[in-house]
């Protein structure tokens, strides 16, 4: 079973200051720590345990620059076999329809037998990829695994719903699956393993490589577009309770035996 | 005339309270805009959920088919393509950006000329341009994207944003769409569902919950907060990464894909405040929310906030409450 993982470099905005860019486009990616897309982390691992009870291989692949292939290395040193890089120069990557396209057009030149996105990227948050590129091939499709099992040339999973209740779908191969985020345990990448994987070549592809014209990938060619950024706006805020940490426990716990 | 369509999500012979967030939304949209408003339901037998949703607006349409029992987005997209060259230049159809809705609209729209966006809190129709905000970066920024919508446009609609609209004083009308699907070779079948099971303890029951997150940072750190848990007569909870990471198990994940809970005392450290988190806090008496990070978009829910190292904290008040450390 040949398995292609997608993956995203993206910057970890949760515990971070995040900077809006002083034309309005996007943020300060300066002070920012990047690093795999947590959802597609999960992907290469599943993807990767499916090769080793299925045989066959994983690739991986981003839509990215140079700076991005990194997160490529850290697959292959989890135990993906091949890496590219599309060069994104060409793409209006805001756009999740041309990275789509680009994405179904590097499929389209290989033969797999499944695809794995993550749900979202943490970054945009669109959930849109997947599900799009999988349209754009023609194959079957579903989103929010949490399970897989292969058996004769079908795949069943179970897809999350909402409340903790699930469903099983088969689906026929070739399919896309968009991987949600506890479907394993990631495996832990050391540096060592990085190292053994340093000399590996990682083929980068233009967009004219995979027949897509600038004007279909760029910023004419974009279904979606970006307009501009700003902050949330000012709503309902909490009543701040400040001072030492001995004296905002004291007020804690006044607050809730006032209540429960 | 261009409408605003909601499809109705339902699962097991139950229609979603999303949708009628959404109607909320359409009838908005249909003021501002002048489009009709009107809901689809896609089920194998529809009349139940059309009558439910006739009580909000004014026009309901049906598409009947055995194949629509259980959704799966083939039978729908077989209906849907067909449907939306029917609705009109212009119209904008919404659905929930739930599992249901994540998986269908972008799927429809990569097999439809027309475009859509996800996960969305605002709409406005700029001519032919229908611009929408987005939250981002773990909801410190908002971005306002756009597309063509001269063809018509697909939306998927964030959870908790609207409101339920209040009951028309007259019915809507329930009609048949009277579309037919496009023959299509399936290759997905839908199996059946999976309940979660139970776990050792009813979060949804709890009247205090002390709410862990990423923050927690290691699975060491975890008998510390359920000790603290304990001698607050808390019951621990916690937000999905903690039980992705499996350092607690399912059933004390609150959110959308975990539970909802109603406590008197939400106490979260940790914690973001991603919508699929806080969605799932409906209606705690008193939100405290601690997070070292001031501009954490939970301060923006909560009732208190603290801007504070958790363990700090989490020292100080066992410490308060006594007892041997
Ligand atoms: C379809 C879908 C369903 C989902 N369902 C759920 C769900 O049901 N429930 C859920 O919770 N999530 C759910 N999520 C995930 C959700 O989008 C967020 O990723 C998740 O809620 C983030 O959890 P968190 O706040 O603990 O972690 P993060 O977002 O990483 O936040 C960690 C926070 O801890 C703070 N912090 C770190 N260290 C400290 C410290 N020492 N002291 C104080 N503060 C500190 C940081 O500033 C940060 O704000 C779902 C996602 C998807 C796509
Ligand atoms: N630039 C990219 N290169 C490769 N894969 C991507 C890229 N952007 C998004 N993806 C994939 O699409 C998924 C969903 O992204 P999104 O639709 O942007 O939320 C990600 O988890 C990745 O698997």
């Amino acid at each position: 079973m040949d398995i292609l993982v997608c993956i995203k470099k993206v910057p970890d905005t949760a515990d971070a200051e995040v900077i809006l860019r002083s034309d309005g486009k996007g943020i300060e990616e300066e002070d920012l720590a990047f690093g795999i897309n947590e959802w597609d982390n999960y992907a290469v691992e599943e993807a990767i345990r499916l090769k080793e009870k299925e045989g066959g291989k994983v690739a991986v692949v981003t839509i990215g620059t140079g700076d991005d292939e990194d997160i490529l290395r850290r697959c292959l040193a989890m135990g993906a076999d091949d890496a590219y890089r599309i060069d994104s120069s060409p793409f209006y990557m805001d756009d999740p329809y041309s990275v789509a396209k680009g994405l179904s057009a590097f499929a389209k030149k290989h033969s797999f037998d499944l695809i794995m996105t993550g749900v979202m990227a943490g970054d945009m948050s669109y959930a849109m990829t997947g599900p799009l590129t999988a349209g754009m091939l023609g194959i079957p499709h579903t989103t929010l695994v949490t399970s897989i099992d292969v058996k004769d040339g079908n795949i069943s999973v179970t897809r999350e719903l909402e409340g903790g209740l699930e469903e099983s779908v088969r689906l026929e191969l070739p399919a896309l699956l968009t991987i949600q985020t506890g479907i394993n345990e990631p495996r832990y990448v050391s540096i060592m393993g990085i190292r053994k994987v340093r000399s590996k070549e990682i083929p980068v592809l233009r967009a004219e490589e995979l027949g897509l014209s600038a004007e279909e990938i760029g910023e004419q060619g974009a279904v979606l577009e970006l307009e501009s950024l700003e902050r949330p706006p000012e709503g309902k805020e909490a009543e701040m309770i400040s001072g030492s940490p001995d004296e905002i426990a004291e007020k804690i716990l006044e607050i809730v035996k006032g209540v429960v | 005339m261009a409408s605003v369509y909601v499809i109705a999500e339902h699962r097991k012979g139950e229609l979603g309270d999303v949708t009628l967030e959404n109607i909320a939304l359409a009838k908005e949209l249909g003021e501002k805009y002048g489009l009709a408003p009107k809901a689809i339901v896609l089920a194998s037998s529809a009349r139940a959920f059309a009558e439910e949703l006739a009580d909000y607006i004014p026009e309901v349409l049906t598409i009947e088919d055995p194949s629509l029992e259980n959704f799966l987005y083939e039978d729908y997209a077989a209906f849907l393509r067909p449907a939306v060259d029917m609705f009109g230049p212009g119209s904008i159809v919404l659905c929930p950006h739930t599992a249901f809705g994540m998986e269908l609209m972008p799927r429809l729209s990569a097999e439809t000329s027309l475009p859509c966006i996800t996960d969305v809190t605002e709409l406005e129709l700029d001519g032919t341009r229908l611009r929408a905000k987005r939250s981002i970066y773990n909801g410190k920024i908002v971005s306002s994207v756009s597309v063509d919508a001269s063809k018509g446009a697909l939306v998927t609609v964030r959870t908790g944003v609207y409101q339920a609209p209040d009951k028309l004083s007259a019915r809507g009308t329930i009609e048949g769409l009277g579309v037919s699907a496009e023959p299509v070779r399936k290759k997905t079948e839908f199996i059946g569902y999976r309940e979660a099971p139970a776990g050792e303890v009813d979060i949804t029951q709890a009247s205090f919950l002390l709410s862990i997150g990423r923050g927690i940072k290691d699975e060491e750190n975890i008998p510390r907060a359920a000790r603290l848990a304990e001698k607050m007569h808390a019951v621990l909870s916690c937000s999905r990464p903690v039980v992705d990471k499996k350092w607690l198990g399912k059933e004390r994940q609150v959110g959308t894909s975990g539970r909802t809970v109603k406590p008197k005392v939400y106490l979260a450290m940790g914690i973001s405040g991603a919508f699929q988190h806080i969605a799932g806090v409906k209606g705690a008496g008193v939100f405290i929310a601690v997070n070292r990070d001031p501009k954490a978009p939970i301060f923006r829910v909560a009732d208190y906030g603290v801007v504070e190292d958790m363990f700090k904290l989490m020292d100080a008040l066992e410490e308060k409450i006594g007892g041997e450390r």
